[in-house]
Formats: structure tokens, C-alpha cells, sequence
């Protein structure tokens, strides 16, 4: 499940179509060719809206999604509402991973413990998120732990099932070699499982941010007062069209930004140090 | 002297009926039922307990016995069969027009390079903005309606999909495909025998994501828009402060899931990858 999840979340085209990214040259060409396919979408979208006449309350124009953004910014509900959600976000993933790396590591050490959790987990991750928000908001009310408490238990298991099917993938010649060496628990822990987990680890890293962060939103949507998500939602009772779409385009810029600052460089340090690679591409 | 088999270890372990019944047991814990359900007796026991001895107020935990008649008694007044059956038909829609946007889209992409040379930064984009998000702007258009559900689950399966297409079709040996050309195999027969066969592993593995995300942002609908279906019969009964109905929402939507998932769309995969991927490892070391 994990290989083929993180197989089909990754890879860009490569070869045939992307200009290699060797050289100023290169790199200004493939940014070029990047945006390109964005600047064609403005216009077309600026054409269109303009030809048909479509009013605002059902679909903006760009230079009304332009200034929306600028609003919002100059106002600082931008700056507050981007706060809002990546804080939650950062301590939701730290939380995550925090207390389901060792979970997880400790559940596959023991093949006993890791096909009596293999099922459970399978059915956790399967529920994990979105499913939680009402008896989250219950337990918590409609308050930033409520929100915090979905992207935790978004990423959490999905965390757990990966590390566990991580240490699962070590050769067992690895473990056994370092055990007859006198490795202690710690060292093991620390040498061993957690290292050779890792690729695993950051695939589910990727699928559980996946789902915390549409966690996230949704759990806005319904249950705060200040986030991205909420500022959607408050848009949209008052027909705002223009900051709905505005906050969308941030939503999906954040991500990005996300993926390639954070995830990418994970993925290739793990993956490609432990010679995984044909895994991954 | 012959060592004695393992048929005759365990034909002389039978003796002893106390043997006996360690045997049996021991066949009876590798059946897969076993191994998969097993594990969740103990948890279903623990919890009862926990209810039980009231660990948390009552208000906010409930054992699984308050659920049991909590479902006998939606399924009586029929409302849960009612809402599954709107919960389904929703992800269904959304799965049939999600699978026939994103597999003719994702060849198309993987197979032309200007397609793709314009799409791809769209894309990874597109697929960036959280499907969640789009519920307020489709609002707007659909208003509280079936399409604006619909629309919201195929917008997100279809974009993994694509690029699970797109990933699978680059997966395709370009030997196998160099091979079909020069045997004379059209444009048109490389395609359909070699490059969409080549590339199911990686579809079936995208289907599986993209309906993972589908079913989250199903729930998350149901839940905004609030018309009908489980996601908003966990949250209706959230307002009420039932939770004995929320649990039973939960447990409703991840045995479904769990059921989707390992009796349709794992073998799914499973078949794919083990007919065109194994074949192709036991080619490699040939």
C-alpha cells in the first residue's frame, strides 16, 4: 500500500518532456516552462469571464481575485488567518510524529505486535481526519485543539502503519548482524530501525500530511474562528466570491511550497541515502 | 532412521486431546479471518470496559453496547439504511464520472508531450488546492445539491488518478514498446496492448488513493453541505449531543471502507500488479 501510495504522489515527468535543471540557463527554461501553462490558464480565464459577462457572485475576475488578495493582506487578515493554519498544521505534524515514529518502530520490532496491530491500523488509517471532526469538536468543542486534534489524528496513523511496514522492509541480516554485535536496545533503536525505517517513514509522512491538510480545511470550515479554511468559509455566506477563489489559489500555492521545500528534499535525502530509489521513481 | 515429518509431528501431537486443542488452535489463528478480525475483540473489550468503569463522562464516551442499540434501533426506523444508500449513491456518481475524466485524461497527458508540457504545473497545482476547499465556491454554483457533492469527489479522485496514469505509463519498459513497434504493431495496438496493460499497477494503485480521498472528502461534504448521507448523521447528532450516533457513524463508515478496500480494491490491485509486474521482475532475471 505505502509503495505504491508514494509512488504515484511523486514523480514529476521526467525525460522525454522536462528540461533538465542543469545551469542558470536551464533552470530560467524550466521555470519558464512551469509557468507558462499559469500565465495561458489567466488568460484564458480573463477572456472568458469577460466574453460571457459572468457576474461576479458566481465567478470572479482574475484582477478581482488580484486585489482580493492585496486586500487581505493589507487588512493583515492574510498574514493572521496563514498563521492560524500553519501553526495548527506544525503542531498537529509534530505531535504526529512525535508519538507515532516510536509507536510505530516499536510495533514492527516485534512481529507478534505487528500482526496483531497490522488491522487495526489498516481500519484507523481508513477512518483517520475527517471522520473524527464531530466527536472531536464534541470532546473539544469549537476550539483550535479541536482543529490541532484532527491533523494529529489525521497524520497519526498513517504515520504508525508506515514506520511499522518501514522497519518491516530492514533485511533481517541488518538487525541480526548489529543484535550479535551487542547492540543495545537504544543504540538499536536509534542505529538501526529508525534509519532503516525512514523511507517508509517519509512516504507516510506525505500521505498523512495529505490528509491532515484537507483535515485541516475541513475541520476550518466547521470548527474555528480564524484559518484559512474559515476564511473561506466566511466568504462564501457573504458571496465573496473573489476571496473564496483568492484563498483557494493560497491553499494550493501553501502545498506546493510545502511539497517542494519540506517533502521533496526528505523523500530524496531518505529514499536515495538508502538506495531505494527505483521505489520512489 | 527416517525423521519423522511434520504430518507425523503433528498426527502423534493429536494424542493428547489437551494437544489436540493446541493444534486446532493454532490452525485456527492462521486462518486470515482470524488474524484480521481477532485483534479487534480485545480493543471492543477494552472499550467496554472503559465505558464500563466510566473513565470518561458519559456524555462524551460510550461503550459499544450503547451503540449496538443505537444502530438496531436506525435500522428499525430505517433512517441509517437510508442515508447509507445516499452516502453510496453520492460515491458512486463521484467514483463513475472520477474514473471517466481522469483515465482518458491521464493517458492523454502521459501519452502527448505538448499535453503535458501545459498541463503538468496545472496539475500538481490543481491537485494542490485541498478538494475540501472547493466545497464553497461549488456551493455557490450547485448550490446544497447532489452535483456540488459529486463534483467535489471527482475533482478529487481525478487528479491522482492522472498522475498515477501518468507515472504508470512511464513505468512501461520503452523496450517492450520498441519491441512492438518493430514486430509492426501500430500506434494505435502499442497502446492497447502494451502501454495501457504496463501501466495498471500504477492505475490501480492511483484508484485506490484518489478513492481515499474521495471517501474523506465525501464525509466532509456531507458534513458542510448537510442534506443526508452518514457524514451528516454524525454531525446532526453531534448537535444534539448523541454520541452514541456519532460513534456509530464512525464505525459505520470505517467498516465500510475497510470492507471497500481490502474485498474490492486491494485483490484489484494485488491481481494487477502481481499479472504485469511480476511478470515483468521474473523477465529481469531471466
Amino acid at each position: 500500500m505505502s509503495v505504491t501510495l508514494g509512488r504515484t504522489a511523486g514523480p514529476g515527468p521526467r525525460g522525454r518532456t522536462a528540461p533538465a535543471g542543469r545551469g542558470p540557463r536551464g533552470r530560467l527554461a524550466s521555470a519558464f516552462w512551469f509557468l507558462l501553462p499559469f500565465a495561458l490558464l489567466l488568460v484564458v480565464w480573463a477572456v472568458v469571464v469577460a466574453a460571457t459577462g459572468t457576474p461576479m457572485r458566481i465567478f470572479p475576475q482574475v484582477t478581482d481575485v488580484g486585489s482580493a488578495i492585496a486586500d487581505m493582506w493589507a487588512s493583515g487578515d492574510l498574514l493572521r488567518h496563514l498563521g492560524a493554519s500553519l501553526r495548527r498544521v506544525g503542531v498537529g505534524a509534530l505531535l504526529a510524529v512525535a508519538t507515532a515514529l516510536p509507536f510505530g518502530i516499536a510495533l514492527g520490532a516485534s512481529p507478534k505486535l505487528a500482526a496483531f496491530f497490522t488491522p487495526l491500523l489498516r481500519f484507523s488509517v481508513s477512518l483517520a481526519g475527517i471522520a473524527w471532526i464531530p466527536i472531536a469538536t464534541l470532546w473539544l468543542g469549537y476550539s483550535d485543539q479541536a482543529v490541532i486534534f484532527i491533523v494529529w489524528n489525521a497524520m497519526f496513523f498513517a504515520l504508525t502503519y508506515n514506520a511499522l511496514l518501514g522497519v518491516q522492509q530492514i533485511p533481517i541480516e541488518l538487525i541480526r548482524a548489529a543484535r550479535s554485535m551487542g547492540t543495545g536496545r537504544l543504540r538499536m533503536f536509534w542505529e538501526v530501525l529508525l534509519p532503516g525505517a525512514l523511507p517508509s517513514v517519509v512516504t507516510g509522512l506525505r500521505i498523512g500530511l495529505g490528509y491532515g491538510w484537507r483535515g485541516l480545511v475541513a475541520a476550518e470550515i466547521i470548527a474555528s474562528s480564524a484559518g484559512l479554511g474559515y476564511a473561506l468559509f466566511l466568504a462564501q455566506k457573504s458571496f465573496d466570491t473573489d476571496v473564496v477563489i483568492a484563498s483557494m489559489a493560497i491553499i494550493g500555492v501553501l502545498w506546493l511550497l510545502m511539497d517542494r521545500l519540506v517533502l521533496s528534499p526528505l523523500e530524496r535525502r531518505t529514499v536515495e541515502r538508502w538506495g531505494m530509489k527505483s521505489v520512489v521513481s | 532412521m527416517v525423521a519423522p515429518t511434520d504430518g507425523a509431528l503433528d498426527r502423534a501431537a493429536t494424542r493428547t486431546p489437551r494437544r489436540r486443542l493446541a493444534v486446532w488452535l493454532r490452525r485456527v489463528t492462521r486462518t486470515g479471518a482470524v488474524r484480521t478480525l481477532g485483534p479487534f475483540v480485545p480493543i471492543v473489550v477494552l472499550w467496554w470496559l472503559a465505558a464500563e468503569l466510566e473513565v470518561f463522562p458519559a456524555a462524551f464516551f460510550v461503550g459499544p453496547d450503547a451503540v449496538l442499540t443505537e444502530f438496531l434501533d436506525l435500522m428499525r426506523k430505517g433512517v441509517l439504511p437510508g442515508y447509507l444508500s445516499d452516502s453510496l449513491t453520492r460515491l458512486a456518481y463521484g467514483i463513475g464520472f472520477g474514473l471517466l475524466i481522469g483515465l482518458p485524461m491521464g493517458f492523454l497527458v502521459a501519452m502527448s508531450a505538448w499535453a503535458r508540457r501545459l498541463t503538468w504545473p496545472l496539475l500538481l497545482f490543481f491537485q494542490a488546492i485541498a478538494d475540501i476547499a472547493w466545497l464553497p465556491i461549488v456551493i455557490v454554483w450547485f448550490g446544497f445539491s447532489l452535483t456540488a457533492v459529486t463534483f467535489v469527489i471527482v475533482y478529487t479522485i481525478v487528479f491522482p488518478l492522472v498522475l498515477a496514469v501518468v507515472s504508470g505509463v512511464e513505468q512501461v519498459p520503452q523496450e517492450l514498446v520498441r519491441a512492438a513497434r518493430s514486430l509492426g504493431a501500430g500506434r494505435f495496438r502499442v497502446f492497447v496492448e502494451v502501454i495501457v496493460p504496463g501501466a495498471l499497477p500504477a492505475v490501480a494503485g492511483g484508484i485506490r488513493t484518489g478513492l481515499g480521498y474521495g471517501w474523506r472528502a465525501l464525509i466532509a461534504a456531507e458534513i458542510i453541505v448537510g442534506t443526508s448521507g452518514v457524514g451528516f448523521m454524525m454531525f446532526d447528532a453531534r448537535r444534539v449531543g448523541d454520541v452514541s450516533e456519532v460513534f456509530l457513524g464512525m464505525i459505520v463508515l470505517g467498516v465500510l471502507w475497510y470492507a471497500m478496500d481490502a474485498l474490492v480494491l486491494a485483490p484489484f490491485e494485488r491481481a494487477t500488479v502481481e499479472r504485469w509486474g511480476m511478470v515483468r521482475q521474473v523477465e529481469a532475471g531471466r
